[in-house]
């Protein structure tokens, strides 16, 4: 099997292939090496690096080697899909590899063993070396909530779980369930040494507790904690938590409720230059329920690294957003609905730009039909439809001084009861959670001084009808937006996030049972 | 459009670039080519292949019949891309280098073979089968003599009429089908364990065993060579200064990212650093990988000073036994020789943009440029690759058009691949019209610098 922009592969649907070898065929009857070999591929994925592709992973079961054990050949690739590394290991028949990340000089790989019920991440040198192996054990329990784990800030394609922290070493966040606890585990894993410590809350109030990795400094590992005292019902707040990789502690967690206003983060960005921290997200009024109540806008926080608010900006969706887009006091704008931030990128020159998609409830034609005639409440009086993409500019005091609204085919998210009843800020988490919306990543330069932000798209028009993918790229001075349409002489076709500025197209002929993929830079 | 080729078979002869000043007097304009010829030849020689096919053994006849039907495929590639060059002139002049050896060695007469130059830059020259023994220009124009040339030809002739190609495709189909290695491919699929660690031991063997064959091969056509050249009036120490030639193989002589931030440094869009900015880690594209230095039992080819110090003797007594003495110069037309080395660089380039190879194309312009300083096709060409480069950027198929950053490219090479990669459109469509804008209006000239001007100023007008 080879990988090169312009290599087509065959593929049978249950991904049997070949590592190495030549065809070597024979006549009729008569065997060949192609024939008598086997591999079977078992996971592949992305391997990332500050939060950008940097490789694939393939992981093949290459061998049986006795009853209860398994030779595996790990395939890398680089950015550029050539093949770098093959690196063969046995292990347990029962395993998978989950997520790996890169930090220049050292790749880690995080596998679950089935058999042995533990989570093991393998932390290899260039040459192929195994250089540390770390394991910890999960029980059912922590695995079901593991599979269940979904995030509501990575992107498409992005690693969920396993993070670079530069070249020290690595960290994952993973759910864990004890008892009736669902709260967290942090673990960090050197790169430098043979060193791995966990992290684990010890807080009452984080008996219901949600984690995800928001970003690291060079010496904390950021997180956005949803807490609850109740695993299903019970206020919740949402915190910002730093935990010191050096000292090993946590540093600080900060909730922001006792101040004017009740912030809930959706994005943390390390502000370079100095030891700070940039927070954004929505704010609501003290006193507000932020499962039910609408935020009032949007604010930004500069905060130290032990939690110390230095700068505050808010923007008010009545005040400060009206003058850009068509929005009321509750956030709702014009035919767009409600605004879900996807990603906040600050550029080198210090402009911030928030990436939203709407979403608004509209009646159900079906089911207030359905729940008049039949009496019954399982399809929901409204539906949620997923509207246009909203890029907004914030000036270096971080109020908005710019937006532009990008129109795509407005689609229906859901059709179940949950859109009658939900508030505005659960049903976004809802449609983030299960990928109803149309965003899909950005891409861009290291430093975003160029960036793409990446979505599809219905386009029924006189020219072309089907699926689109599309971006919105910004060039440090103006953004211009791009095409690609999804329908080709391949059976079928998708793109995948790629390397800064590129994605990588998939097309597969299903006639002649082939999969291309190649890398193409964003226009 | 892989810059790297290596097929087992052939002779390869990957030479660094010694930049010879000279000045270009007139403008390069392409050779048109002969397209009924080409397909006429290709159906030809469809016609030698298939009488060909039926002489093949009865026994394994359905293997014979892919691997040669493989090699016909390849054949007709050649014709079908229009790499073969129908140039008269050329042609006749390659007849005349072949006519002296056969004249010299009249037993060659009894099996026919013909020689034709390949449009293709890679320095290389090979036998492809049905005969016909193909010298890439990207060969041609390196070399220093018609005694090397002769070298060349007499080396592919050799292993024509030495059969190695027929004979290794009937050893390897005769040890896949052999009892021996049915028995050993059924007990391995028998067994429950570690199957495929038997059979990467299997096929280890099996390469090891291809890979010395063919050293072997490289060795005999050497020999053979230099016999073949010893009643011709070529000079036979033409095979050692060819060889050594060879050894230059890895040198990269051209510093592509100077080049790059003199050729695109505008006055209204100077050159950004960033856009040559590279990764040199393992996931980057520039890694350098322990498995691209291959043990000496899996090399195709002996090491050029081996092949230098086994042929040494031999020339020696060549020499003395030339009758006449050799002719270090020209034998057949020294003139014309040089004539086809200056055209053979256009050429090339010319070939690379005709097929898609735009990185290749654009690389071997800059290299050129470097000694054509005011070279109005270079300038032009440069042009049209980068505006080609913005419409395949535009459509999403730049990647059919330029290669890819890789660990297997040649560090200036991979440097171009880079600095393409990191252009945004509105860089490829400014570098484009503001070099070409430097250069206009002494080259209006040129419909090629004209076409490609406008283009890029129309270009600019969109970003």
């Amino acid at each position: 099997m080879c990988y090169s922009k312009k290599t087509s592969f065959p593929v049978l649907l249950a991904a049997v292939v070949s590592l190495s070898f030549q065809a070597v065929r024979a006549g009729d009857g008569k065997l060949s090496i192609e024939k008598v070999y086997s591999a079977y591929l078992r996971n592949s994925g992305a391997i990332t690096a500050k939060n950008q592709i940097k490789g694939y992973f393939f992981l093949y079961q290459s061998d049986k080697i006795d009853r209860h054990t398994n030779q595996y050949t790990l395939q890398i690739l680089d950015e550029n899909l050539n093949k770098v590394k093959d690196i063969k290991f046995e292990d347990s028949k029962k395993l998978s590899l989950l997520e790996s990340s890169y930090n220049g000089n050292t790749i880690s790989f995080l596998f679950k063993n089935e058999d042995n019920k533990t989570l093991d991440m393998k932390i290899y040198d260039f040459n192929g070396q195994l250089k540390y192996s770390y394991s910890r054990e999960f029980d059912k329990k922590t695995d079901e909530l593991m599979k269940e784990y979904e995030t509501r800030h990575t992107d498409e394609g992005m690693n969920k779980n396993v993070f670079d922290l530069g070249d020290r070493g690595y960290v994952s966040v993973l759910p864990m369930r004890d008892g009736r606890q669902r709260t967290y585990e942090v673990d960090y894993y050197s790169s430098v040494n043979k060193s791995q410590w966990t992290y684990v809350p010890s807080d009452d109030a984080e008996k219901y507790a949600f984690a995800e990795y928001m970003g690291c400094t060079d010496s904390l590992i950021v997180l956005q904690v949803e807490k609850r005292n109740h695993a299903m019902s019970g206020k919740s707040s949402s915190h910002i938590v730093g935990i010191n990789f050096i000292t090993k502690k946590k540093q600080f967690d900060v909730d922001y409720v006792n101040e004017d206003q009740i912030l809930v983060p959706c994005s943390v960005v390390p502000l370079e230059g100095t030891n700070n921290l940039m927070i954004i997200g929505s704010y609501f009024d003290k006193g507000d329920n932020i499962d039910k109540d609408f935020s009032k806008g949007m604010a930004v926080y500069e905060i130290t690294t032990s939690g110390k608010i230095l700068t505050k900006a808010y923007n008010s969706w009545a005040g400060d957003f009206a003058k850009y887009l068509p929005a009321n006091r509750k956030g709702k704008i014009d035919d767009i609905g409600y605004l879900y931030i996807h990603k906040v990128i600050r550029t080198p020159d210090h402009k911030l730009f928030l990436v939203g998609e709407g979403y608004k409830r509209t009646a159900n034609a079906l089911g207030i039909a359905t729940t008049v005639l039949l009496r019954s409440n399982a399809v929901g009086v409204t539906k949620i439809m997923i509207t246009d993409m909203v890029i907004m500019q914030f000036d270096e005091k971080y109020k908005i001084s710019y937006a532009q609204i990008y129109d795509k085919n407005d689609n229906s998210a859901t059709w179940s009861n949950i859109s009658d009843y939900n508030s505005q800020h659960l049903l976004a988490t809802y449609l983030k959670m299960t990928g109803a919306f149309d965003y899909e990543f950005t891409t861009g330069d290291d430093d975003n001084s160029n960036f793409s932000v990446c979505y599809s798209d219905w386009v029924r028009s006189s020219d072309y009808k089907g699926q689109t993918f599309n971006s919105i790229h910004y060039n440090g001075k103006k953004f211009t937006t791009d095409k690609i349409e999804l329908k080709s002489k391949a059976s079928t076709m998708r793109v995948f996030p790629a390397k800064s500025g590129s994605v990588m197209i998939l097309e597969y002929f299903k006639k002649d049972k082939r999969l291309d993929f190649r890398l193409e830079k964003l226009g | 459009m892989e810059r790297l080729l290596a097929p087992a078979l052939i002779l390869c002869f990957f030479i660094g670039s010694s930049p010879v000043a000279r000045t270009q007097t007139r403008d390069f304009s392409p050779t048109l080519q002969d397209t009924v010829l080409l397909s006429k030849l290709s159906t030809d020689y469809q016609q030698h292949f298939k009488e060909e096919l039926n002489q093949l053994p009865s026994e394994n006849k359905k293997d014979f019949q892919e691997i040669y039907g493989n090699r016909w495929k390849n054949i007709k590639e050649k014709f079908d891309k229009r790499e073969i060059y129908t140039d008269a002139g050329a042609q006749s002049y390659l007849d005349a280098l072949v006519a002296e050896i056969v004249r010299a060695n009249p037993s060659l007469a009894a099996t026919p073979f013909h020689c034709y130059f390949s449009r293709s830059y890679i320095p290389n020259a090979s036998y492809i089968g049905e005969g016909i023994i193909l010298f890439n220009m990207g060969l041609f124009d390196r070399l220093s003599n018609e005694s090397e040339a002769a070298f060349i030809l007499c080396h592919e002739i050799s292993h024509y009429i030495l059969r190695h190609q027929e004979n290794s495709m009937n050893k390897y189909v005769a040890t896949i089908n052999s009892a021996e290695m049915q028995s050993r491919l059924r007990k391995i699929k028998g067994s429950e364990y570690r199957k495929n660690e038997q059979l990467e031991s299997l096929v280890k063997g099996l390469t090891f065993d291809s890979r010395r064959h063919s050293r072997d091969h490289e060795a005999q056509a050497d020999s053979m060579a230099v016999v073949l050249m010893g009643p011709t009036r070529y000079d036979p120490s033409g095979a050692l200064t060819t060889l050594a030639l060879l050894d230059g193989v890895d040198k990269d002589g051209f510093d592509l990212e100077n080049n790059l931030q003199q050729v695109f440094n505008a006055k209204d869009y100077p050159f950004k650093k960033k856009w040559l900015k590279q990764d040199n880690g393992l996931l980057g594209g520039h890694a350098r990988l322990q498995e691209q230095e291959l043990g000496d039992s899996l090399k195709t080819h002996p090491s050029c000073p081996l092949r230098i110090r086994l042929l040494t003797p031999m020339v020696g007594a060549r020499k003395r036994g030339q009758a006449g003495g050799s002719a270090s110069g020209g034998v057949v037309d020294a003139a014309k020789f040089a004539a086809l080395k200056e055209r053979f660089r256009y050429e090339v380039i010319e070939y690379a943009y005709a097929t898609d190879d735009y990185s290749e194309s654009l690389f071997l312009s800059l290299e050129l440029l470097q000694t054509s300083t005011s070279d109005g096709y270079l300038v032009g060409n440069i042009g049209r690759v980068m505006n080609g480069l913005y419409r395949a950027q535009k459509g999403h198929r730049l990647s059919k058009v330029a290669d890819m950053p890789s660990p297997g490219y040649p560090s200036n090479y991979n440097s171009l691949l880079q600095f393409i990669q990191n252009l945004y459109l509105e860089d490829i469509a400014s570098i484009s019209y503001y070099f070409l804008g430097s250069w206009h209006p002494q080259l209006d000239r040129l419909a090629l610098f004209r076409t490609a001007y406008e283009e890029s100023a129309r270009n600019v007008q969109e970003q």
